[in-house]
């Protein structure tokens, strides 16, 4: 079974009175271990489907399901429990908190589910994206590549069925955009996990399993490798 | 005009963006100024009150004679001898109780046969055919009547009806003659016949008062001078309304207390506003940076930021104006009982909005909102474009300098210290103002310090007993160190004046109950009925003292006379004891800590005064001194042989035999009557035949209980408007805090969208916001307990010892305090609940992606 699973999904926004179709009756299953590339233009309707598959946001119709349960079923509670247990996100400008250190941003998902041994399961998440001696250092201290890694190391620190990534590299040098990617698909590999990740870039969509192109709110294509 | 098109685009456009934000700023700012007003309003109808009716009923004379215990009317003989082309109006002045009503109005006794009728054509501003027949139509027979009055308008009598008055201890019943025009009521009085209120008074061959009129531009010194040489010595010749001038002098210091204190709710909204420009200032770092790029020069920064403090002072002043003045109405009726109580007759004015009103809130409002606002608008101007449109990693956060401040708090304190130390300048206590400043300064420094240290130690440790939310909301805290200590300095200063006077209204509370276990040994108390003040004494018949002083099972009686005489420019009550009615047990505190016997010996049959301690503070005296009297027609020499604690008035009392004093003022009726029952025997059997003693007088008895009770609560309500602008200042400060939250919520809007992405629910998020709610109340409190101790010191010790000459214990008022500090806190929390909503409305999916 698809840990996310999308059937017919359609979502409008409502602009100045005017219903906007961001999504356009959008199918697709993502399993675990499977790396999938977002493409499209701006405004095609990547972050809207991650919104979707995240659980921050409910279809106008068709079904979102995330590990067999749908998202339009569930109150707010019920979906803060769904992405505490199983979705983890990386964002462009990686969110991190400024007021925390690397390591207390890392921990911060498991102590809002109030989970215990926090710290150590955040230590063992910096070791895996390689930045064990940074714990203690603060966003401003970091830079832009290992603020990422951290963003990273934080979306897999409760281990999610689905880790998803807006623009993961978009802020970031060649370089270390290259290595974000790697270890993003290194990580999915290891940890089972299915990775979505919204994209421009051809490196990171030649990186992946699959890759969805959307165009206008519709998949014109899947291509798995 | 153009500029101002800008200027409302750029900076007041926005503020309707966040309208609950803009309405609590203004709302503080208006509070502030209103409480300000409402004093100045209230305090002038107060206090303008002395000027009603026993002045404005004297007419346009140029001097007035006076002497302690009454003029004698054969200096109304000389007067009239003397070949000069003076107007001479004797007058009877004291005060009658409507027994109907309770109301306590003048009683003024006039010659009507030598000015009736010109009282009536010079007092009425346009007086009408009818009343001027009412005076004249009133025959001399009718007139020199004890039972013959003239009342003022407002007390809606007409001709012919009767009136009840209890004038001393007896009633009269009356028959209005006429009436006069009072349409405010301000110049409400009774009018007599002046024999016939010598009659009422029992005060015969001596009047209270005469004024006299002097030809045209003469010189007023010279005929004071001439009038002197030809009076006894004891007589005093003063410019007409002295002793009304006397009075307001002596009302200085209290209004002026009040008046000061009546800032602090102004000095929390100076915080406030402080804050919302600083949050402006960070928020458009990067549109200054824009508008800098695009032309405009620093100054134009600098005005745009000062000109939105404007705004917001001239709004908060114009709702200032209808606050302040419902405000003051409520305030006018505390402060006239205070007035009455603790100084001088006096009733209520009219509260007038004047010109002048409305100028001091618009130049409050917004001078105070454009001084908290200019050290931030400076800051906004040194912004370069460069650096403001450059979005680096970190957000720009204002600077604060924890180190630099904390020194520069405690050279503050240090100062503050110091300063405490200094003497009274003119009678005021401005160096302990200049401390208070100085320590709310100190205290303002030294919090980001305190701030940042209790974020960083408690962290950790709120984590493991709140959960992530105190962890969250302590690195919040911390990371947002400008505006929470500006949060924490307003909401502290508030506690610190609630603390701190809290203290002193406690300290001085318990003084006076300590106080009053050794000044009231007797059984029972008696005086005549009718509202006491503090400057009046109506007295008790002779034939009454008498009676009762034969009741069986009455040991002793102590027969207290006072009067009201001027000192040094100053009033003052002049009492005597009488000695011999004295028990061993009468317990008086002298500053020399000699036993009382010993004491009050040395008064009898001698020149020699024991003094309260303001009297010593307001002229500068000590025991030992020698002061001069004017009593009769004498003027003597009296050693001050001890001073005396005393709380009951801040006017002061001079304390002498009641031999002594019956030598210079033979007038034997006593103002009050301390009744010693005798051992063994039954109080409430001889308190019961007291009463029937005094049946058909009207006079209250007392218990000492009764009377430290109702001691009590003349002294809660004298400090109820203390509370009432502890409460307004502490309202102000805590909206602040939601203000303030509410900014803070939008402001981290990202992170707090960001939360619910990393799994925090609803409940998770309103929680942050109530423990950083309850962490700013924590710490506010915490700063607020300390400096509020420090200023209870300078009040106690300082202030009030400077401005009333009080001696006040200190005494910890634990229940009253936390109390207090439990309600504000829970206020403060509660404050949170509002931004704590908005922060869970909040899409996080619009706020994340934003920007």
């Amino acid at each position: 079974m698809p840990i996310l699973s999308l059937q017919n999904v359609v979502k409008e926004y409502l602009t100045d009175g005017l219903a906007v179709q961001a999504l356009a009756g959008v199918t697709l299953d993502v399993n675990g271990g499977e790396f999938v590339a977002l493409v499209g233009r701006s405004g095609c309707g990547k972050s809207t489907l991650l919104n979707l598959a995240g659980a921050m946001d409910f279809p106008t119709a068709g079904v979102v399901q995330i590990g067999g349960a749908s998202t339009s079923a569930l109150g707010d509670a019920e979906l803060t429990k769904l992405r505490r247990d199983k979705v983890g996100f990386v964002f462009q400008s990686f969110q991190l908190l400024h007021t925390l250190t690397a390591i207390e941003n890392i921990e911060l998902p498991l102590l809002l589910s109030g989970r215990n041994n926090a710290r150590e399961a955040a230590y063992e998440r910096l070791r895996w994206v390689e930045l064990d001696g940074l714990a203690d250092r603060f966003p401003h201290q970091l830079s832009g590549g290992q603020m990422q890694r951290v963003a990273i190391a934080r979306a897999l620190v409760h281990s999610p069925k689905i880790l998803l990534a807006d623009e993961p590299t978009g802020n970031l040098d060649t370089a270390t955009g290259s290595v974000i990617l790697h270890l993003l698909r290194r990580l999915t590999r290891e940890q089972k996990t299915a990775t979505i990740m919204a994209t421009h870039s051809l490196e990171a969509a030649n990186l992946c399993n699959t890759l969805v192109q959307l165009r206008d709110g519709r998949i014109v294509e899947v291509t798995r490798r | 005009m153009s500029r101002l098109s800008i200027f409302y685009r750029l900076m007041v456009r926005p503020l309707f963006h966040e309208p609950v934000r803009l309405s609590l700023t203004v709302l503080a700012v208006a509070l502030g100024v209103a409480v300000v007003l409402a004093i100045d309003l209230a305090g002038n109808a107060a206090a303008g009150s002395f000027h009603s009716s026993m002045e404005t009923l004297a007419g346009d004379n140029d001097l007035e004679i006076v002497a302690s215990g009454g003029v004698p009317e054969s200096v109304l003989g000389t007067l009239f001898t003397q070949p000069y082309p003076l107007r001479i109006s004797p007058r009877m002045e004291d005060y009658a109780v409507i027994a109907e009503t309770k109301q306590t109005l003048p009683l003024i006794g006039v010659d009507f046969i030598a000015e009736g009728s010109r009282y009536a054509t010079a007092q009425a501003a346009e007086p009408t055919k009818s009343q001027q027949q009412n005076v004249t139509e009133n025959s001399i027979r009718q007139m020199e009547a004890p039972t013959s009055v003239w009342v003022g308008s407002s007390l809606n009598k007409s001709t012919g009806d009767q009136i009840e008055l209890i004038i001393n201890d007896r009633s009269f019943h009356c028959t209005v003659r006429g009436v006069y025009p009072d349409a405010s009521g301000n110049e409400s009085a009774i009018l007599m016949d002046i024999a016939a209120a010598q009659r009422a008074l029992q005060r015969f061959g001596r009047v209270d008062r005469v004024l006299v009129k002097l030809p045209p531009e003469s010189n007023l010194q010279k005929w004071q001078q001439e009038l002197s040489k030809v009076l006894p010595a004891g007589i005093d010749v003063r410019p007409q309304g002295t002793g009304t001038h006397e009075n307001r002098k002596m009302l200085a210091a209290f209004r002026w207390n009040l008046r000061l204190l009546s800032y602090i709710a102004l000095v929390v909204g100076a915080f406030l506003i402080f804050n919302t420009i600083s949050i402006s200032v960070v928020r458009r770092r990067h549109e200054i940076g824009i508008v800098r790029a695009l032309g405009a020069t620093r100054a134009n920064v600098l005005l745009a930021f000062l000109g939105e403090a404007a705004c917001l002072g001239i709004a908060g002043a114009i709702l200032s104006l209808p606050l302040g003045r419902l405000m003051a109405a409520g305030a006018v009726k505390l402060m006239a009982l205070t007035v009455e109580a603790l100084y001088v007759s006096s009733r209520p004015g009219p509260i007038e909005l004047s010109a002048w009103s409305v100028t001091l809130a618009l130049s409050i409002g917004v001078g105070v909102a454009i001084i908290s606002a200019i050290s931030l608008a400076r800051e906004a101007m040194e912004v370069s474009p460069v650096d403001a449109m450059a979005r680096g990693r970190r957000e720009y956060t204002a600077r604060v300098h924890k180190r630099r401040d904390l020194l520069i708090a405690a050279v503050l304190a240090v100062l503050g210290a110091f300063v405490a130390r200094m003497p009274a300048v003119a009678g005021r206590p401005l160096f302990g103002y200049v401390a208070t400043l100085l320590l709310v300064a100190a205290s303002a420094f030294a919090i980001p310090a305190l701030v940042y240290f209790f974020s960083t130690l408690t962290g950790k440790l709120l984590g493991k007993l709140i959960g992530v939310e105190g962890l969250l909301a302590s690195h919040s805290l911390a990371a947002s160190l400008r505006r929470t200590s500006v949060l924490v300095a307003s909401l502290s200063t508030a506690i610190a004046m609630m603390v701190s006077v809290g203290i002193m209204v406690g300290s001085f509370r318990q003084t006076v109950m300590n106080w009053m276990t050794n000044q009231l040994p007797a059984d029972f108390y008696l005086r005549p009925a009718g509202n006491p003040a503090s400057d009046r004494h109506p007295t008790i018949s002779l034939e009454l003292t008498e009676k009762i002083a034969k009741i069986p099972g009455v040991a002793t009686v102590d027969r207290l006379r006072a009067y009201e005489i001027s000192y040094d420019g100053m009033p003052v009550t002049l009492a005597s004891v009488d000695l011999r009615a004295l028990r061993s047990d009468h317990y008086s505190d002298f500053f020399s800590g000699r036993p009382t016997d010993q004491v009050l010996g040395e008064l009898r049959n001698a020149n020699a005064v024991v003094v309260s301690e303001p009297f010593t503070y307001k002229h500068h005296l000590k025991a030992g001194d020698t002061i001069t009297l004017p009593l009769g027609e004498s003027r003597d020499r009296f050693k001050i042989i001890d001073v005396y604690y005393d709380y009951a008035s801040e006017r002061g009392y001079i304390l002498m035999d009641r031999d002594t004093m019956m030598r210079y003022l033979p007038d034997p009726t006593p103002s009050n009557l301390a009744v010693f029952v005798t051992p063994h025997v039954n109080p409430q059997e001889v308190r019961a035949k007291i009463i029937g003693a005094a049946a058909g007088s009207h006079i209250l008895i007392f218990s000492d209980r009764d009377l430290r009770t109702e001691a009590i609560r003349i002294f809660d309500r004298t400090f109820a408007i203390t509370y009432a602008l502890e409460a307004v200042a502490v309202f102000v400060a805590v909206m602040g805090i939601a203000g303030a939250l509410l900014s803070l919520v939008i402001d981290r809007r990202r992170e707090l969208g960001l939360l619910r992405f990393l799994g925090a629910s609803a409940y998770q998020i309103r929680k942050l916001i109530l423990v950083e709610a309850g962490l700013l109340g924590l710490l506010a409190n915490l700063a607020g307990f300390v400096l509020g101790y420090f200023l209870s010191l300078i009040l106690v010790f300082v202030i009030n010892k400077q401005s009333f000459g009080w001696t006040i214990r200190f005494h910890w008022p634990v229940a009253v305090l936390l109390g207090a500090l439990t309600v504000v806190y829970a206020a403060t929390v509660l404050s949170g609940l509002y931004p704590a909503q908005v922060a869970v409305r909040l899409n996080p999916l619009e706020v994340v992606h934003e920007d």
